[in-house]
């Protein structure tokens, strides 16, 4: 081995690289204006050649403090602010928050709300996992599969804006139920509340069109070699280490751990539902991709069965016009797209909480990237970077 | 908060097996189990939330025997306790509580909805406490954080460093007594939102919105 040309030595495995090659130590800077890091994200990577010795992740350039500004705002406020947290899945965000708030008033959103809510939900998460189809190929070097997912994600999007107003930040939900729909104005009262005209129907066929592009994702993306080559086996994380580190969603799935809230968590009534919970062997960035694209599969599936089964019925159950919440504390979480999105409130009785704890979700997923980057190869670091899917609106909050 | 087992919070609200909360709650159930577990004798299960307290000289011992149950780590973080209110609401009605830090660290099951919250309280003018490093690595940045917007000091952590903040910031912004500057140099303009209005007090009253009924 040793007596190679260390040219060639280069292109051979990872170990013939140690042997051949004696390189000083060198620190690279990554980011924070890097497009891998979806947001600003700055690692200080120490490098030994192509191997990473150590990776130390800078975070805090979106800090926006939103658990001190919480304690100056009502709770009707607040559901604004939590939207901005995981940009991508803004209305999973509020989900958490409102039924925290729900709970320790102690009112229920009436049935039609919840249906709703659980629908926009997954709806979101379509959306998120479709960026993700798109950005993930994108960092791996295939620009191709951003079209296709991006295309149909676009319906989603507009179905998304259609009901609630706002493509990103839809601020949809109320302490008791889901904002009136739009155009009402100061005579709610008087005008018919309900799902824009063509609104299932749409929701309908936008799902056939994310079935479709599922379908073609698997023919471009899952079983490509060079795809493969780059993710199979790249970025283990076993499961006692994600759970260790408070990973949750489909990074946690990806290990083999199939925990899922929607399962477990009575926040929106998916007991009522057929899904299943898809789970990897690996826990590798090929098994997190293949987790998220067979999520969006089952979330489409939840979408159909809750379009079946709506209720009829009010979209607001009777809350008073001041909402003063009763003093208590309680922690509230639900499965955001990126995993366990969850608030502990504290109240004292007054219309202001006085304490807000945000958990999100790619906080703790983030926070397993110095071990898990630790004797990496540089060129996995992106791959591997990518495949945990974190926003980092949704680390800094 | 309460010091002893309460009944379910909001029992009106139990309809069709849509919440958690029947006669003896299953979470009163986990939070006797796990406070017996770890000799702790103030526990919590309201608003669907266990909490079990701990005196800190055994946080980190307790914290680890929970996990023996509950391992996954799913965060940590403190409450300030405190009547010098910078910004916000001075705490209502409560002129009896005591000037503290609570510090509270939530573990949950991986194969069911089991879930808790362990909790210490530090006094003010000694927030020290032992670090959860080595009971799960995933403790390491939300120490990192709580220390730099609390100013706790997290015993025997390896990199106690701002994590959010520049290194050159000085104060802790989530005190309660840290003013948050955006409102000392422009008053808030959703004030009105947040002041009662002269008219509110009669619409309190009579109250009850009517949305959405037919």
């Amino acid at each position: 081995m040793t007596q190679l040309d260390p040219r060639v030595a280069m292109h051979m495995s990872d170990a013939a690289v140690s042997v051949a090659l004696e390189t000083p130590e060198m620190t690279l800077n990554i980011g924070p204006q890097h497009p891998s890091t979806h947001g600003v994200l700055r690692l200080v990577a120490k490098v030994d050649g192509e191997r990473v010795e150590s990776v130390e992740p800078v975070i805090g350039y979106m800090h926006r403090g939103y658990e001190k500004l919480a304690e100056v705002r009502t709770y009707a406020q607040i559901t604004a602010l939590v939207n901005r947290i995981d940009w991508v899945a803004g209305f999973a965000n509020e989900i958490p928050f409102i039924v925290a708030v729900e709970r320790l008033v102690g009112v229920e959103a009436p049935a039609r709300a919840q249906w709703i809510r659980l629908i926009l939900t997954e709806m979101t998460r379509i959306s998120s996992h479709l960026l993700f189809m798109s950005s993930y190929p994108l960092e791996l070097g295939a620009p191709t599969p951003l079209m296709y997912a991006l295309r149909e994600r676009e319906h989603v999007m507009d179905l998304i804006e259609g009901m609630t107003g706002g493509r990103f930040h839809p601020n949809f939900n109320r302490v008791g139920g889901v904002k009136p729909a739009a155009g009402g104005g100061a005579n709610t009262k008087k005008v018919i509340q309900d799902l824009p005209a063509g609104w299932l129907q749409g929701t309908r066929d936008a799902m056939d069109k994310v079935d479709a592009v599922c379908d073609e994702l698997d023919d471009l993306v899952t079983g490509n070699e060079l795809i493969q080559a780059r993710t199979v086996g790249v970025g283990v994380i076993p499961a006692e280490k994600a759970i260790e580190f408070g990973m949750s969603g489909p990074n946690l799935r990806a290990s083999g751990v199939g925990f899922d809230l929607r399962k477990h968590e009575q926040v929106l009534p998916y007991d009522r539902f057929v899904f299943d919970i898809p789970t990897g062997a690996n826990g590798d960035c090929f098994d997190r991709f293949v987790v998220r694209l067979l999520e969006i599969r089952q979330a489409t599936r939840i979408v159909r069965q809750a379009i079946d089964t709506i209720p009829s019925g009010p979209l607001q159950a009777k809350v008073p016009r001041i909402l003063k919440v009763p003093a208590g504390e309680t922690y509230v979480r639900a499965e955001n797209p990126k995993g366990e999105m969850g608030y502990y409130v504290v109240s004292q009785g007054d219309r202001i909480p006085y304490r807000v704890k945000i958990r999100s979700a790619s906080f703790s997923n983030l926070s397993v990237l110095p071990w898990l980057l630790a004797d990496a190869l540089l060129p996995d670091l992106v791959a591997i970077m990518g495949s945990l899917d974190f926003v980092l609106g949704d680390v800094d909050r | 908060m309460t010091d002893s087992p309460s009944d379910s919070p909001h029992p009106e609200a139990v309809t069709g097996g849509d919440t958690v909360a029947t006669e003896p709650s299953p979470l009163e159930g986990l939070a006797s189990d796990l406070a017996a577990a770890i000799g702790a004798e103030r526990w919590s299960a309201t608003n669907g939330t266990v909490r079990i307290d701990v005196p800190r000289e055994r946080w980190t011992e307790a914290v680890a025997t929970v996990r023996g149950r509950l391992p996954f780590f799913s965060w940590l973080s403190a409450v300030d306790w405190s009547r010098t209110v910078a910004v916000g609401d001075p705490a209502e009605g409560t002129a009896d509580f005591e000037e503290r830090f609570e510090v509270l660290c939530r573990l949950s099951s991986v194969t069911s909805a089991d879930a808790a919250i362990i909790a210490t309280t530090l006094p003010k003018d000694d927030p020290v406490i032992d670090s959860l490093v080595t009971v799960a690595g995933g403790a390491e940045w939300h120490e990192r954080e709580a220390a730099e917007m609390f100013g706790i000091e997290f015993r025997g952590h390896p990199n106690l460093t701002k994590l959010y903040l520049p290194d050159s910031f000085e104060g802790h912004p989530l005190l309660k007594s840290f003013p948050l500057l955006a409102r000392e140099v422009k008053p808030w303009p959703g004030t009105v939102d947040v002041e009662d209005m002269p008219s509110t007090e009669n619409r309190e009253a009579e109250a009850m919105v009517e949305e959405g009924e037919e």
